[in-house]
Order: structure tokens, then sequence, then C-alpha cells
């Protein structure tokens, strides 16, 4: 039972982990390197950690936990660089967004540990279509009670989180007229989907024990959910972005997710009800499909509105949280990207609009990742 | 009754029927050699190749093979042109102690079969000429291997700059050796100057020229890949051709041509290099001349020097990479695997002792034997060694099958 033991947090504490493709220099296709990354990165000192992910295409950055996002921002600064540095000499580039471009599924092989194989075994061709690229915020709870309070509240603003993310418009060489088809990819998977409507850490345990036992999860790793509690950490892990193109907007992202979730531990504006599950698959693929331009249902004022002015409002609402924080900056600039309707996956959209090729596309966005300054807006 | 009409018996076949026999051939060969042998397919168009040629069968006799010369530079042109644009100038940059590594090899693999040579007697210069042409990798067997098998990773991606740095520096210390070939036979000082200078500076102008053709034309054009494949076909075989007319060299023009598209596509007009179907048939040309034009009857002779020839060639590379490469961020199990993938020798190797030759008569006979034994025998291991190095090293698609 250790395993569902929730650690308490010392407050809204911040960690940010996110998924990152590796390109080859020469076609911009995904490269199968990721094994002597790593053991290149083993012997560099950084701030975080580095780690496989399922393919041989993909590596994960984990940063240390924080309370601030400017020590956050800073830390995912070093490591990119670190990373960038060690790709480069492997002639490997990296670089953020949810999706590939181009690559075709059947060639992406699987990397070599039990826990991939065993996945591999399991859900044969989805869990190669699974490479994807997102980005999961933690967020420190002192308590599973606090957690399942704030999964229930934060779900409302899952649509914020995938439309400030959407960063994969394109997926298999086809333009698939979504700002994030990661998340279509996600769906897929049985386990997918949210946490049941359980009113505290009691009722959650009694679920997943139930769960166990039928043999339906062996862990909360296999829960696929949007967020879900992350017991050993007490966080709660917010898993919807897709990874967007610098990491500066990661940890914009994060800071958002923190000062969210301090308003509503310490203000606790609402009991959780129910009611945001009823619109939570429509909020979900508006945001999905259309980015900030989508549509979504506020489940307790029962009004749909422009989900752009959605998002606004809450960053403004949540100011003072992110102020006491030292967090203003970031969501400050969240807002102005919203405002002038900048999107990663627009950004992706119109280099592709300009240079006709993803290949070409995946060239820029290396570059952007690696600090380059962008030639668009942005 | 007259039936004028008739062709005169036997019929004459042409050029066309020349390229369709030497590709189904070669199709035929490499299919066997694959399905009884487990081989890869490139040692079955070899094996086609020598079956055809004046040793065994005698079907291409050596006047075809001179006909076919302009089809090997066409193949080798379009080889060598996909390996220097493989060469990202980038990663060397990045890199320095892999610039380092590629040039140690071609050194260490140089001062390694000169060293033997020279053991077994032959003359140091004519011994220099043959070490500088026993220093390049085959980049038509790097090439293809990596494709057939959609090989992708570190051994792959330095085996291919290797094999670029390699095939560069063996051409430039080809023709640096020429003045002194050129005195021995008590040709004039300015000859002996100018004649290396004009081939490199020629080939480096065509290939310049070429490139900036290259280059406008692709952003006139835009990026339709099926548009930008003629584009890339008919400035190689142009290059090809002025090269040859002008008596310049078609290898270095060629991998110039690569290297500059590649590295002043500064407004990124190309697209990524892809020549799929069109290529192969190339490739399968190339594989079974050069498998006709192959020397095995002196191989007995000459047995103990072309096995030193070999080794020594082994070892020098072998040694660079082991030395540099750990510093360049090759692991320590790929050295050894690396160094396998670099063995192959082949069309490349045939053209510069045939260029040589037709230059210094000199060069003829047991050094040249050598060489050409030595390319036989690594005609048909080299590929065998390559595909194992590559798998071996996990960077083949599992799903690509067998080369």
């Amino acid at each position: 039972m250790d395993e569902m033991q929730f650690t308490p947090s010392s407050g809204p504490t911040l960690g940010v982990e996110l998924e990152l493709q590796l390109v080859k220099s020469h076609d911009y296709d995904l490269a199968r390197d990721a094994g002597e990354l790593l053991a290149r990165l083993e012997k560099v000192k950084l701030p975080g950690a580095v780690k496989p992910e399922i393919t041989e295409s993909m590596i994960e950055l984990n940063s240390a936990v924080h309370t601030r996002y400017a020590a956050l921002a800073a830390e995912l600064d070093a490591m990119r660089d670190a990373v960038v540095r060690e790709a480069g000499m492997l002639n490997l580039q990296v670089c953020g967004g949810g999706a590939h471009p181009f690559h075709s599924w059947t060639e992406r092989r699987v990397f070599p540990t039990e826990r991939f194989k065993h996945v591999l075994e399991r859900y044969g061709y989805l869990a190669k279509q699974f490479t994807v690229f997102g980005q999961h915020i933690h967020v420190g709870c002192a308590s599973g009670d606090d957690a399942v309070y704030l999964v229930h509240m934060m779900t409302r603003y899952v649509p914020h989180f995938i439309a400030l993310s959407a960063a994969s418009p394109f997926y298999q060489g086809e333009d698939t007229s979504f700002q994030s088809s990661r998340l279509t990819a996600v769906n897929a998977f049985p386990l997918a989907g949210h946490m049941p409507f359980v009113k505290d850490w009691a009722e959650f345990l009694e679920y997943f024990d139930k769960m166990r036992a039928f043999g339906v999860v062996e862990s909360m790793k296999d829960f696929y959910w949007d967020i879900r509690p992350k017991p050993e950490f007490g966080t709660i892990e917010i898993r919807v972005c897709d990874t967007p193109l610098t990491v500066e907007r990661a940890a914009r992202l994060a800071a958002y997710a923190q000062a969210l979730a301090r308003w509503l531990l310490d203000e606790r504006p609402r009991p959780a009800q129910r009611a945001v599950y009823l619109v939570n698959a429509f909020n979900r693929f508006e945001a999905a499909r259309f980015g900030l331009r989508g549509q979504l249902i506020d489940p307790f004022a029962e009004t749909k509105r422009p989900l752009a002015e959605d998002i606004l409002d809450a960053l403004a609402g949540v100011m003072p949280q992110a102020s006491a924080l030292e967090g203003a900056e970031a969501l400050a600039a969240l807002a102005a990207d919203v405002r002038r309707g900048y999107s990663d996956a627009d950004w992706l959209r119109e280099r592709f609009a300009a240079n006709k090729s993803l290949a070409h596309t995946v060239r820029e966005s290396a570059a952007r990742w690696a600090g380059d300054k962008p030639r668009a807006s942005g | 009754m007259s039936l004028g009409f008739l062709p005169q018996l036997p019929p004459a076949f042409g050029q066309p029927a020349l390229f369709g026999a030497l590709l189904l051939a070669g199709l035929l060969g490499g299919e066997l050699v694959r399905r009884l042998l487990g081989l890869p397919r490139i040692t079955g168009y070899v094996l086609a190749g020598v079956l055809l040629g004046p040793q065994v069968s005698g079907l291409l006799a050596p006047g075809a093979l001179g006909e076919a010369r302009v089809l090997i530079d066409l193949s080798l042109g379009l080889i060598v042109f996909e390996l220097g644009h493989r060469l990202d100038a980038q990663w060397l940059r990045r890199n320095r102690w892999l610039f380092v590594a590629a040039i140690a090899e071609s050194a260490f693999c140089f001062g390694a079969v000169l060293a033997a040579l020279l053991a077994f007697g032959f003359q140091p210069l004519l011994a220099a000429t043959a070490a500088a042409i026993g220093t390049a990798t085959s980049p038509a067997v790097g090439l293809l291997v990596a494709h057939e098998l959609r090989a992708s990773g570190q051994v792959t991606e330095r085996m291919l700059l290797f094999t670029a740095v390699n095939c560069v520096l063996a051409y430039v210390a080809l023709t640096l050796l020429l003045p002194f070939l050129h005195l021995e036979h008590a040709m004039s000082w300015r000859e002996a100057v100018l004649h290396p200078l004009y081939i490199l500076g020629g080939s480096a102008l065509v290939g310049f020229v070429a490139s900036l053709a290259m280059l406008w034309l692709a952003g006139w054009v835009g990026k339709r890949e099926d548009h930008q494949f003629i584009l890339l076909v008919a400035l190689v075989v142009l290059a090809v051709g002025a090269a040859r007319s002008l008596n310049l060299s078609v290898v270095v023009t060629l991998i110039i041509l690569g290297m500059l598209a590649r590295n002043f596509d500064y407004e990124h007009v190309l697209l990524p290099l892809r020549f799929g179907y069109g290529g192969q048939l190339f490739f399968v040309i190339l594989f079974v001349l050069t498998g006709a034009s192959v020397e095995f009857t002196a191989l007995p002779g000459v047995a103990a020097a072309v096995a030193a020839f070999i080794v020594a060639r082994f070892l020098g590379k072998g040694l660079a990479i082991v030395a540099f490469g750990r510093l360049s961020g090759v692991r320590p199990g790929s050295a050894g695997l690396l160094t396998l993938a670099l063995l192959p020798m082949s069309g490349l190797a045939v053209v510069m002792v045939l260029d040589t030759q037709a230059m210094y008569p000199a060069f003829g006979g047991e050094l040249a034997a050598v060489v050409l034994s030595a390319v036989a025998v690594l005609e048909i291991l080299g590929p065998i060694a390559t595909q194992f190095a590559l798998k071996r090293a996990g960077e083949a698609d599992p799903a690509a099958g067998s080369a």
C-alpha cells in the first residue's frame, strides 16, 4: 500500500516533465539515437534528470521540484542548452511540439526496456502510434483530499491547457485540422479519460483497490487520465499539454497551473461538482480541434463562451496568486499571446505555408527550440 | 525474295539492351544470393557481374565495358553526390574531434597500407599511389547498405561521414602524387605542377558552379519533390559530363557539388534528398559493372601482398577510430563496428586504378594487380562486413529485412 501513501507537499510546488523529439539533421525525420544521447548526458552535470521514453526517438526532461516560476524556467533553460549541445555532437536536433509532423509510425521502434516491451505487447499498434510528445505539469498538494478536490476543480481548466499548449497540427504527413492532434492518440487507450467523481482520498483508494483487484490496473501508471493524483510525489499531474515549441512557454504553463492551484486550494471557491465531467468531453474536443478559437461550456455558470475569453478571465482572476508566487510575468505573457491569437500550432502551420515542406517546418521548429530567433511572430 | 527488313545475324545489341541486361542480371543475382546464402544483395550484383564479365563467361566483352564507362561514371556521380550531400559541415564544426577522427582515419589507413607495401618491396612512389587508392571506402556500398537496411544511428552516420572524408582525401592524395609520377616520366616541371592544380581546381570550380545553378534553380522550381529530383539528376549528369569532357575528376567534382549544395543552402531551398527507386537502378548497374571489371586471375600470384594490403588497411582505420573515436563520441563497443563498416572497396577504386594506369602505364603490372585483387576480395566481403556492422550496432530497421 506504500505506493498509494500520499506524501504531503509543502504548498503548491511545481515540477515539469517534457517529452522531446529527436530528429536527424539531414532529413528531419525522427532519429533513433535516444540511447546514445542519454549515455552522453549521463556524463554531463544537469540540474534535473533526462530519461528514456517509450520510443528511441524520444527523451524526457524532468525538472526538479520548485516553488518559484523563475527557478523552474532557469533550470529548463539550462537543461535545454545541455541537451541541444550534446545532441549536436551526435548530429541530432531536438524539438518541441506534440507530434512529429511526418514520421510514419510503422517505422518507430520501442525502447528495449521491460516496461516498454510490455506496453508494446499489450497495446500493439497503439503503443507505436503513441509516438506523441507531451508536457506533464506537477503541482504539489498538502493531502490526498486536497489532491482529489484539485483534480475535480482543475478539470474545468483542462481546455485552457490544451489550447495554450496545442502544437501538433500535423500528423503522419497531413494537416489534421486539429490544433492538438496528439490528444486524439491518447484517447485511444482504454484507461484514458478522467478520474471518477470520488469525494475524497479514502474513496479514491477504495476505487483504486477495486480496479487493482479486478486486474484492470497494477499501479497508478496505468491510468492515462487527463489529470491524475501522484501520491508518491504528493502532487496532481496535468497531462493534457502538448510539449510547447519553447521551454519558455512550458515554464509559463506550469506557472499558470501553480497559480490556479493556489487559488483553488486557498479560496475553495465552490465544492467539487459532477457537472464538470458532463461537459468535459465537449470542451476538450473544442480545445483540441479549434484551440483558442474554440468554445467552452462553463459547467458552473451553464453558459457557452469563447475559450479565449474564458482563459483571459481566468488568467486575470488568478493574477494575485501568481504575483504572490512571483509568476505574474509568466501569466501576463500567456495573456498577451491569447490576445493576439498566437498559438504554437498556428506558428507551425504558418511556417509550413511559407516553406511548403514539413521537413523544413521541423527544421525551423528545432531551431526555435534551440533558442534561435523565430522568423515569424511568437 | 529478299527479307531486307530482317536484322543481320547475330543481331548487334546496343546500349539499351546492355543496360537492360545488366539490370536484369543484377536483380537475379542479388535476389538469388540473398535467398540461397542470406548474403547482402550487393554481393549478388557483384557476382552477377563477375559471371558476365570477361573473366568467366565473357558475355560482357572488354569493349562493352569501355562503352559502359559512361554508365559507371553516371552512377558513381549520383552516389558520390549523395554522399557529399550527407557531409554536414556544421556537424564537423560542432564536434571538432570528429573532424580530427575523420582525418586520422584516412591518414592512418594511408600510412599503414604504405608501410605494408613498402615491406613487400614496392617502389615508394607507386606504393604511395596504391595506398592513396586504398584509403577510400566504397561510397556506393555504404550508402546502398544503409538504404536497404533503412539504417539510422551513430555508426551509420559516421560511416557515411568518414567515407565522404576519406574519398576526398584519397583523391587529393592521388592528385598530389601526380607531379612525382610526372617527374619520374621526365616530363616538364610545369606540367608536373599544373596538372594536379588543374584537376583539383577545375573539379572544384565545376562543382561550385553546378551547386550555384542547383540552388538557384531549386529556389525557382520550389519545394516539389518530383521536380527537385529531376533537377538534381539533370545537374549531376551535366556535371559528370562536364568533368569528363574537361578531363577533370568526376568524383571530386560531384562530391564538391553535393557538399556545397548542402552547406551553401542558406535559404533552405533544397528538400531532403531521396533518390528512391530511380537511384537503385544506378546502384545495381554500378555493382554489376564493377563485378565485371574485377580482376581475379592475378590473385594467386600476389595473395600475400593482397592480404597485407587488406589487413593493414583495416588496422589503420581501426587504430584511428579507437584512438580518436571516444573523444568524438563513439561508444567503445561501436568503434570496431564502425571500422568494419568502413571496409568495402569497390567501383571507385577500380576507376582510380584505371585512371592512373591510363596516365602512367608504369602503375601497372604487379601493383595494380594487388590493388585490383584487394578490390575483388573486398567487393565480396565488404558489403557483408558493412551489413553485419550496421545490424550488430542495432541501427538496421528490423522491418526492412536484409540488404
